[in-house]
């Protein structure tokens, strides 16, 4: 599904190549729940950020459902979100204007998606997250954790193949971080989507059937979790 | 999308009240201003035409060439008129018109002075008043035909059908009322109450018969088969005159009638604008003030992009691209300008009548005119795509991932941007409070210069009825000084206020034959200097102990223009040799603008229409007028004479200005006051924006006083540039409006710093209101969310 080739990125200052990945290979395939490790400021979510793209890599090639996107126009890209790719953020980035309702139907709307059929499927969603009774509340009206649910169940409206998700529990006691994971592994198992998270958790990445270590910009381990 | 777009638009606005406010009060009043200025521009610019073939219809004015310039002006020999209609070509239709005066028309008992006019029937077709009765093709064409307009037959009839009626003008000539048209347009040059033939007016000036081709009096209008004539006829009618009389020395022109009220200033015979060119500043300041709240409403919107640009980034990332991006944005901008005309409205409705009354017109949003929809919708879509597109295009533009990698917007270009724009404002601003201040000053100089007489409690009365007989003038005068009401009363042939009766006639030793100089004539009696205040610098005033009847008294500028030294005792000839016996010191008689013109004065009472009479001020004015009032009632019952205060007069000569200058002085405070709220807004985003710096440097031991002065140095520095930029080009404005007078103060330095004082302390105030919460705020508040 994710073909990465030689993949580098690297930000010019003051005439030096401060490189942040270097000659990056990989492949992710369908329905794999990938955990991105490493320490800080090794460039993980540079590279998820270049999978999403919304960076785009300053040398190789990506190929994304078997077409090369290494640089892509707007148009398609939009195309992309609309179908393909859903994002879960670390400090959740919910519409604060928005009700937790309003803030699931916006990529539904973006899609064009028929009123009916829209109702259905964030009826389904709140249903499925448990959170029927806040759907009229403000993200700031709820708690962290509860604003991640809304954060996932926003980036699976849109029936996306893949979920890109940069340290999600980040902000998350371990009891709400658990009950995430523990939906990104339903969600994985049981509707074959694909994951990819940025985490610093050894634990959390165990939920996960594969973990890229990453240092210095560079894939050091590539381990499959059993 | 559109509802949820509407929705959370609405939301927005709720949550940042104070922007909304903000935003909404400046759009409203810059769109309230706006509409306002517009309605006037269109009313003015609405003048004369109502008819239907206005665009064909030419007004004559008249060339006159002395040796130093050209005068234009609207008189003419009346027998111009058939000299027209067969020579020129392409003229559909002629009409003479004479100039409209106050005469007394009765019906049975009722009595009315209204404005009359005396014109060929061509002037009624021309002029296509609708008739509400009559026949239209006979009107005006028999000697003793009326037409009155529908006010005027309401008055005078009641409910009575006026057709065919006998009227009565000035209680001699029996009138039969061939019709009734609707009243004068408000915004039409002409503004008569009854129309008679011109018939009747040589009638009753039986001199127009032999009257040369080089006596003017009356004005001109033709309306040609269609405007490829225009060249030809104007070419032909050059010539008229001379080719009678070759002395005489008109040449008549066509000025269109839609220019006449617009475009009514001539310099050496050609027209250089007019009214016009206070029209254009007006609709220019419309404009500007519009784009001032619109240049707020960019600001207030950018300021808010910190809060926005997380939204932005969101929306890219689950798929929402520019343009859905632009849409919202925009439509968020027009839903606000739309709030905003529906505030303007209820401004406008409700300022309206105190602006008419303010400027003497009647301006009113016609609601079933299309015209004004257009505008109106027109005008809110400009606005809101003015005000929103560079928001829209800005704040669309940013890019998903430094947003949400939580990057800070860079507060350095936008904010650049935003100061640009709050300077912008503030050198408008400035620049207006520069122009209000000088428009005042000048205004002022005009009003409080000298004129040459005392025009306190001077009334004049016009020499009607039972006054034209001397022997009446003379009853009144004594009745009323011995009874105290007045202390000195004297005749003039004119309005002391008004122009006109100029000659070509005169001639002193030492004149240059062919050299043409227009010279003032007026006729008075007794007691001018006492009674008015004028002042005889050599010589002396008519006195009953000479025979003045080949005496004149001149003023300084016909001394000047003669070049006579010691004038007293000099002759000089009109049609008869006079001696001049005094030198008046220059009066101002029409225009206080302009300088004096040459002018002299014989004595002959039976040329008086106007009693001039000083009010004795040891007695209460309203006693006075009223024994006045009495004493005329009992002598010319049959009239309803009318006291006019010479005070009064002169106000009115200052309408233009004054009104230049309420407009002005309104809509300058509005301008600033959207400027303050644009400057308010900015001052609420940089407080928002430096609370950590601030709660820092508070916690390193700043005091209040410390940090207000360091946020409001920043503005202070804004709007001093402001001022500077704007100091030159107020400059250059202001000069050019004065250029327009004879008379003009210079530049001081006083408006310049009226206006940067007054443009810092609104800053400082303004700021201040918000700095002041900041300053004072605990530093915890701020610093326990980072
Ligand atoms: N716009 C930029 N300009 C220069 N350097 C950048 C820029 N963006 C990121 N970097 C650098 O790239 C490197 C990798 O950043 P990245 O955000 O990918 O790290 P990370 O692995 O996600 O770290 P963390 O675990 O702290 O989130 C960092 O050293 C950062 O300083
Ligand atoms: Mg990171």
């Amino acid at each position: 599904m994710i073909q990465l080739n030689n993949i580098e990125k690297y930000y010019a200052n003051k005439g030096v190549k401060n490189y942040v990945l270097r000659l990056v290979t990989t492949t992710i395939k369908q329905g794999e729940f990938v955990s991105i490790m490493g320490p800080s400021g090794a460039g993980k979510s540079t590279l998820l950020n270049i999978i999403g793209m919304l960076e785009e890599p300053t040398y190789g090639t990506y190929e994304f459902l078997g077409e090369n996107v290494t640089s892509l126009n707007e148009r398609k890209r939009i195309e992309l979100y609309r179908n393909h790719i859903g994002f879960v953020f670390q400090a959740y980035h919910l519409i604060d204007e928005m009700t937790v309702y309003e803030n699931i139907e916006a990529p539904l709307l973006y899609k064009k998606i028929g009123s009916s059929e829209r109702a259905s499927r964030i009826a389904d969603l709140l249903d499925r997250f448990n959170i029927v009774a806040k759907k009229d509340l403000f993200p700031n009206q709820l708690s962290g954790g509860q604003q991640q649910l809304v954060g996932i169940a926003r980036a699976l409206a849109a029936q996306p193949s893949i979920i890109l998700a940069d340290e999600p529990t980040g902000n998350l006691q371990s009891a709400q971080a658990e009950e995430i994971m523990e939906l990104f592994k339903k969600l994985n198992q049981e509707d074959g989507i694909t994951i990819i998270q940025v985490t610093h958790s050894e634990k959390n990445a165990q939920y996960g059937n594969r973990i890229l270590h990453i240092a210095d910009g560079v894939v050091k381990e590539d381990i499959n979790v059993a | 999308m559109y509802r949820l777009n509407l929705k959370i638009a609405l939301r927005n606005l709720w949550r940042n009240k104070g922007f909304t406010l903000i935003n909404l009060g400046g759009l409203a009043i810059g769109l309230a201003s706006c509409m306002i200025l517009l309605l006037y521009v269109a009313y003015e610019y609405g003048y004369d035409k109502q008819f239907t073939d206005y665009d064909k219809t030419y007004v004559l004015y008249n060339n006159q060439k002395t040796a130093s310039e050209t005068f234009s002006f609207m008189a003419f020999p009346g027998r111009l008129k058939d000299e027209i209609r067969d020579k020129v070509p392409g003229v559909a239709k002629v009409s003479r018109l004479s100039y409209a005066e106050q005469m007394l028309i009765s019906y049975n008992h009722n009595n009315f002075k209204k404005n009359a006019v005396f014109s060929d029937p061509d002037f009624i077709k021309m002029f296509d008043y609708k008739v509400l009765n009559g026949n239209k093709n006979t009107m005006l064409n028999s000697v003793d035909g009326v037409v009155l307009t529908e006010t005027l037959a309401k008055n005078l009839f009641g409910n009575e059908d006026p057709l065919n009626k006998t009227v009565k003008l000035d209680e001699k000539e029996n009138l039969r009322v061939e019709g009734v048209i609707e009243d004068s347009p408000k915004n039409s040059t002409i503004q008569l109450d009854y129309i008679m033939s011109w018939k009747l007016y040589d009638k009753l000036n039986p001199w127009t018969k032999d009257s040369g081709w080089g006596n003017n009096y009356c004005m001109m209008f033709l309306q040609l088969q269609d405007n490829s004539f225009f060249d030809r006829a104007n070419n032909v009618l050059k010539g008229t005159i001379k080719s009678h009389d070759k002395e005489a020395n008109g040449e008549p022109f066509m000025h269109p009638l839609s220019k006449w009220h617009l475009y009514d200033k001539f310099e050496n015979g050609k027209n250089v604008g007019g009214k016009i060119d206070q029209l254009r500043i007006f609709f220019l300041l419309a404009f500007c003030i519009l784009l001032i709240a619109c240049v707020n409403f960019m600001n207030l919107s950018t300021a808010k992009s910190e809060k926005r640009a997380r939204e932005v980034g969101v929306r890219k990332a689950i798929g929402s691209s520019r343009s859905n991006l632009l849409g919202q944005f925009m439509f968020e901008s027009i839903l606000l300008t739309a709030l905003s005309m529906l505030l303007a409205f209820v401004l406008i409705e409700v300022s309206l009548p105190y602006f008419n009354n303010l400027l003497g017109i009647t301006l009113e949003v016609n609601y079933s005119d299309y015209k004004f929809w257009t505008v109106f919708l027109g005008l809110t879509l400009l606005t809101a795509f003015i005000a929103g597109s560079y928001p829209a295009f800005y704040l669309s533009s940013f890019d998903p991932v430094k947003v949400l990698k939580g990057f800070k917007i860079s507060g350095g270009s936008t904010l650049s941007i935003r100061k640009f724009l709050v300077i912008f404002q503030f050198v408008f601003a400035a620049c207006l409070i520069v122009c209000t201040a000088v428009i005042y000053q000048q205004l002022n100089y005009i009003k409080n210069k000298p004129i040459g007489y005392n025009r306190a409690n001077l009334v004049q009365i016009s020499t009607e009825g039972e006054f034209s007989k001397k022997e009446k003038r003379e009853i009144l005068k004594d009745e009323l000084l011995k009874s105290g009401a007045i202390t000195a009363a004297t005749e003039y042939s004119l309005s002391l206020t008004s122009g006109g009766n100029n000659t070509y006639g005169v001639n002193w030793p030492g004149k240059n034959e062919k050299d043409k100089i227009l010279v003032n004539f007026r006729f008075t009696n007794l007691d001018l200097t006492k009674t008015t205040g004028m002042e005889i610098l050599q010589g002396r005033d008519f006195s009953k102990d000479f025979v003045d009847t080949a005496s004149v008294i001149v003023n300084e500028a016909l001394v000047k223009v003669m070049g006579m030294k010691d004038p007293v005792g000099k002759m000089i000839t009109w049609d008869q040799p006079l001696r001049i016996i005094g030198v008046l010191k220059d009066y101002v008689m029409e225009s206080p603008y302009q300088k004096a013109a040459p002018l002299l004065i014989a004595q002959n009472t039976n040329r008086a229409s106007t009693i001039i009479m000083r009010l004795n001020d040891k007695s209460n004015i309203t006693s006075s007028i009223n024994k006045i009032n009495e004493e005329i009632k009992k002598l010319n019952p049959s009239y309803p004479t009318e006291i006019r205060f010479v005070d009064d007069n002169f106000e009115r000569k200052f309408r233009d200005e004054k009104l230049l200058g309420t407009l002005s002085n309104w809509f300058g405070g509005f301008a600033i006051f959207i400027s303050c709220l644009g400057l308010l807004g900015l001052a609420l985003f940089m407080a928002e924006q430096r609370k950590k710096e601030i709660s820092i440097r508070k916690v390193l031991g700043a005091s209040t006083a410390n940090i207000l002065t360091l946020l409001n140095k920043d503005f202070i520095k804004l709007v001093a540039i402001a001022n500077l930029i704007a100091f030159p080009l107020a400059y250059i404005i202001i000069n050019k409006w004065l250029s327009g007078y004879e008379y003009r103060i210079s530049i001081s330095v006083l408006p310049f710093i009226v206006a940067i004082s007054l443009s810092v302390i609104i800053a400082i105030l303004t700021v201040s209101v918000q700095s002041v919460k900041v300053a004072k705020a605990n530093p915890v508040d701020a610093l326990k969310y980072e």
